[in-house]
């Protein structure tokens, strides 16, 4: 008998209850609320009473019909107590209410089995000690089980993940930003002109819906049109007629360095280090190494201390913790925003030297009018190889995978 | 970044001593260049300044070689001698494509090296450099073939008829906007011009009509060519002159004789190319800051001296020329890294920057990986698709009406044309393509959703979902609502569901999450009508919520 089976031997069964109940309403009836009180389990009691035709419910009212001459459950309750046979009926619906356990029959049945070759250990062959009088049918051991498949990470985003958690180890805080930009943040605040061709209809996306995004404080607005008309900070500038309505307009973020920008103009810690991995959208011809979306790995680091010696000291750094590499190597580059620039070429141990990062020194055109006139670093990891190389995958549109076959079988990257 | 080709005996003749392909590599660096491939003499070189665009050629790299491998140092001179071919360029030009500047190169040797080299740095520089010829377009002529003055003006598009290059017999304007390739290719850059610009020999013969095409006759350079005429055309002078400059420059190191053109304009006269040096100055202080280096201002003077500036001395100040092909430089900052290039990168030692900060992860990234971590605990497989998607997926083959999106108008494919609103349509894309893999299957994505949003800055609203379905020949939605609450129960939040009806979704098998009021997503079992469009034939149940009040 279950732990509810002994508390209704001794109360009656919650619809016993229930008739119990009403009979002591003058009117043979109550309300439900009045009811549900009194009434152990009182969905349960008002299920069984209607269904045994002892109550019918009106509205909210629960009506005595009649009191039955006996309640056979919990007499069957009762003998099988004192170890008696009960009715097989009764016994069927007492199993179904979980009040009784099916014990009594395991452990007969259990008690047979002895001498004999059994597939499972059972614990009514444990409790009866029958184990000690059965042979167990050996099992084919060295077959490998049956197939199944854990609840997993993506790959791709398990790789995100380990390099977020290394940024983070190395101190920098992780910066987020509209995946939607105006062109002023994405271009004009990264001091690129309006007529710069990355800024072509061919190199970048623009929207139908919605078009044009606000721009930000007039002061910022006002330095930036400054720097690149007339120049700041001891610069020529670009030289030409700066439009803002231009710089309103909307685009899905082109890279990264956008959430730089926005940070800087945010007001950062300094000293700070700041990083971002965010997803990135170019008009690409999609094929293995151009997929229809893309992450970029990008942060800044800010510091009056700073300057090209200590960029090439933070590349080093991400050569040797993010790639594993033994060996670096500087190499002129060109970014409209940064100046110097360079790139950082690692000797990675199984894939030789790859391209691991685009880096420079903020130029002060971008970094005064967004209010920061202390050295920013900006650097860029390609992860995307080192993802590939991880996963070994040879197509980058594999990083976002249709294919459950193999993300199922996939071994964990370690 | 500019991809160009070379041969390296003709480049080893311009810097005048022999590199091997080995040496070459290094070298190619301090023109930002990088070697791509090579195969016999035919190197393949990526150019990563898109903003310098004398290194666009055999005789750009080797000038900046030559600073750093032989003892031809300092700034590179040209002269240019004084010329009496007058462009006369009409008033009516204003509108239509306002200004030129012209050169030319005598007594020019030209050979396959030569040419090859010529046509690529036109089409470079107009391409990269001059907008795809918006900005800069570029002409060579064969001089003995055209009859100073030459007049830049505009012509009717029935106009002058005449054989555009490549082409065997004579056409009006219009036409070879119409039926020329290159017509074709350029033409839009004329569009709604009532005249076309052109230029015009004393003889009344067509130049060409820029910025689309030459005439056949006079505007065909080849190896007999002698003495060149070269015109630039454009909006812009700024852009203008210096891609002239470039052009002369690489000429002249050619053993060519520049001279220069009278431009007479309605208000002024230019005599172009001057390929004087221009000046500026950098501080010694500012170098070493920047630099994080020690230098005497003797030892920037040679630094720079290789990197092709002539330079001063005078006391912490260092005054510098250099050549009027450059106009990059806009701040002392640009001078510097010419600096560091010369001294070479990877001569400094790299050193860590001794900085206290506090890393930290975005709090919405720590939240979505603990849902994901309780996600992967309830046995789901994590999948990550595009933000990009189409109408077709988010709204019609989910059985729901359009409603406002974040739309790209200029998509590469109708596939990726919108961002999605929702990322129940990707699981249901990512189940129709795996049938044939064993089912169960149960799958959730964590990801980015963008929303038209009036009152953001963007005007649009990034939010963070998460959707997890189950896929398998019998689903119920005890099982999905089940799910729903072992992740909310995890996370301690209260909530309800209340009924809804929901397109999506079978009539009485949906419901609203309910967190505080307010509505944080949807469960229910996937409507067939939206199973036939994705073209399943599995039962599926669904959850999709927000994160963004987790």
């Amino acid at each position: 008998m279950t732990e509810e089976g002994k508390e209704y031997l001794r109360s009656g069964l919650p619809e016993q209850q229930l008739v119990y109940a009403l009979e002591n309403y003058p009117q043979k009836s109550a309300t439900i609320g009045k009811l549900v009180g009194r009434v152990r389990n009182f969905p349960v009691a008002l299920k069984w009473a209607l269904e045994k035709g002892w109550a019918m419910k009106k509205g909210d009212e629960v009506i005595l019909l009649k009191k039955p001459d006996s309640f056979d459950l919990q007499d069957a309750l009762r003998k099988l107590e004192k170890s008696q046979e009960a009715e097989k009926q009764l016994i069927e619906i007492l199993l179904q209410r979980q009040l009784i356990e099916k014990i009594v029959a395991h452990k007969e049945e259990a008690r047979k089995l002895a001498g004999q070759e059994v597939t499972f250990l059972t614990p009514e062959i444990i409790k009866t000690g029958t184990w000690e009088k059965v042979r167990f049918r050996p099992y084919n051991v060295e077959a490998v089980g049956p197939k199944r498949y854990p609840g997993k990470r993506q790959p791709y985003v398990q790789f995100l993940l380990e390099v977020r958690q290394k940024l983070v180890e190395l101190g920098f805080k992780e910066m987020v930003g509209p995946i939607i930009e105006t062109e002023f943040w994405n271009f004009d605040a990264l001091f690129q002109p309006q007529n710069h061709p990355a800024r072509d209809w061919a190199q970048t996306y623009s929207l139908k819906s919605p078009k044009l995004g606000e721009l930000p404080s007039q002061k910022i607005v006002n330095a930036v049109r400054d720097a690149h008309e007339k120049g700041i900070a001891g610069s020529t500038g670009w030289q030409y007629k700066w439009d803002p309505r231009r710089a309103m307009q909307l685009m899905p973020r082109a890279h990264g360095t956008a959430v730089s920008a926005r940070t800087l103009a945010a007001g950062p810690n300094i000293p700070g280090k700041y990083f971002s991995i965010s997803r990135c959208f170019r008009p690409d011809v999609i094929d293995v190494t151009h997929g229809v979306e893309f992450n970029q790995a990008e942060g800044i680091v800010i510091d009056e201390s700073l300057n090209f010696k200590t960029l090439l000291g933070i590349l080093k750094m991400f050569a040797t913790e993010i790639a594993g590499a033994e060996k670096v190597k500087f190499l002129p580059d060109y970014y409209p925003f940064t100046e110097c620039s360079v790139q950082l070429s690692a000797k990675h141990p199984e894939l030789g030297w790859i391209e691991l990062g685009g880096s420079g020194i903020f130029r002060d055109e971008l970094t005064y009018p967004l209010g920061v006139k202390v050295p920013v670093l900006a650097w860029g990891l390609g992860i995307d190889r080192l993802a590939m190389f991880k996963l070994n995958i040879s197509d980058i549109r594999e990083m976002f995978t249709k294919d459950l076959n193999w993300l199922r079988k996939q071994p964990i990257v370690r | 970044m500019p991809k160009i080709e070379i041969s390296l005996s003709d480049l080893n003749g311009l810097i005048g001593r022999r590199l091997t392909l080995n040496e070459l590599q290094d070298a190619v660096l301090y023109a930002k260049g990088e070697i791509e491939s090579a195969e016999r003499d035919l190197v393949k070189i990526d150019i990563k300044d898109s903003n310098r665009p004398d290194l666009w050629s055999a005789e750009g790299i080797a000038r900046e070689i030559r600073g750093r491998y032989t003892t031809k140092r300092g700034l590179p001179t040209f002269k240019v001698a004084k010329g009496k071919i007058v462009v006369k360029v009409d008033a009516k030009m204003k509108n239509v494509r306002p200004y030129t500047v012209c050169a030319v190169v005598r007594k020019l040797k030209i050979d396959k090296d030569v040419l090859s080299q010529m046509i690529q740095l036109q089409e470079k520089v107009a391409t990269t450099f001059g907008r795809n010829r918006k900005e800069v377009a570029i002409g060579y002529y064969d001089l003995d073939k055209i009859k100073p003055p030459i007049r830049f003006t505009t012509v009717k598009p029935e106009g002058i008829k005449f054989t555009p290059l490549d082409f065997d017999r004579e056409l009006t304007p219009r036409e070879i906007l119409e039926l020329h390739p290159k017509g074709r290719e350029f033409g839009s850059l004329l569009k709604g011009m009532g005249e076309y610009p052109m230029f015009i020999d004393a003889n009344g013969n067509v130049l060409s009509i820029p910025p689309v095409i030459n005439s056949d006759v006079s505007g065909r350079v080849t190896e007999k060519t002698k003495n060149l005429y070269i015109e630039c055309s454009g909006f812009n002078l700024k852009f203008l002159v210096p891609a002239l400059n470039v052009l002369a420059s690489a000429l002249a190191d050619r053993g060519g004789i520049v001279e220069s053109v009278i431009v007479k304009y309605p208000d002024r006269t230019l005599v172009t190319p001057d390929l004087s040096p221009k000046k500026s100055f950098v501080d010694v202080d500012y170098v070493n800051q920047t630099a994080g280096m020690n230098l005497s201002s003797r030892e920037i003077v040679e630094l720079l001296k290789k990197a092709r500036y002539d330079a001063v001395a005078k006391g912490k100040r260092i005054e510098v020329s250099y050549p009027a092909y450059r106009q990059d430089i806009m701040h002392q900052r640009d001078i510097v890294e010419d600096v560091i290039i010369s001294y070479g990168y990877n001569k400094i030692e790299p050193v860590m920057p001794k900085l206290a900060t506090i890393g930290g992860n975005d709090s919405r990234e720590v939240m979505s990986n603990k849902v994901a971590k309780v996600m992967v605990g309830l046995g789901l497989q994590e999948i990550l698709s595009y933000v990009l998607s189409s109408k077709a997926n988010i709204f019609a083959k989910m059985n729901l009406k359009e409603t406002p999106v974040v739309e790209i108008e200029n998509a590469v494919s109708e596939n990726w044309s919108v961002f999605r609103n929702s990322i129940l349509p990707n699981l249901m894309d990512f189940f129709s393509v795996n049938q044939h893999v064993e089912y169960p299957q149960a799958i959730f994505e964590i990801g980015i959703t963008t929303l038209p949003d009036e009152k953001m800055e963007t005007k649009t609203r990034d939010v963070r979902k998460l959707a997890a379905a189950v896929a398998d020949t019998k689903v119920s939605y005890e099982g999905i609502s089940s799910l729903l609450d072992a992740l909310l129960s995890s996370f301690g939040i209260k909530y309800s569901l209340q009924k809804i009806s929901h397109a999506s979704f079978i009539e009485g098998r949906a419901a609203e999450v309910v967190v505080g009021g307010r509505s944080i997503g949807v469960v229910g079992e996937l409507n067939p009508l939206v199973l036939k469009n994705w073209q399943m034939e599995m039962p599926v149940v669904a959850f999709e919520i927000s994160l963004e009040n987790f």
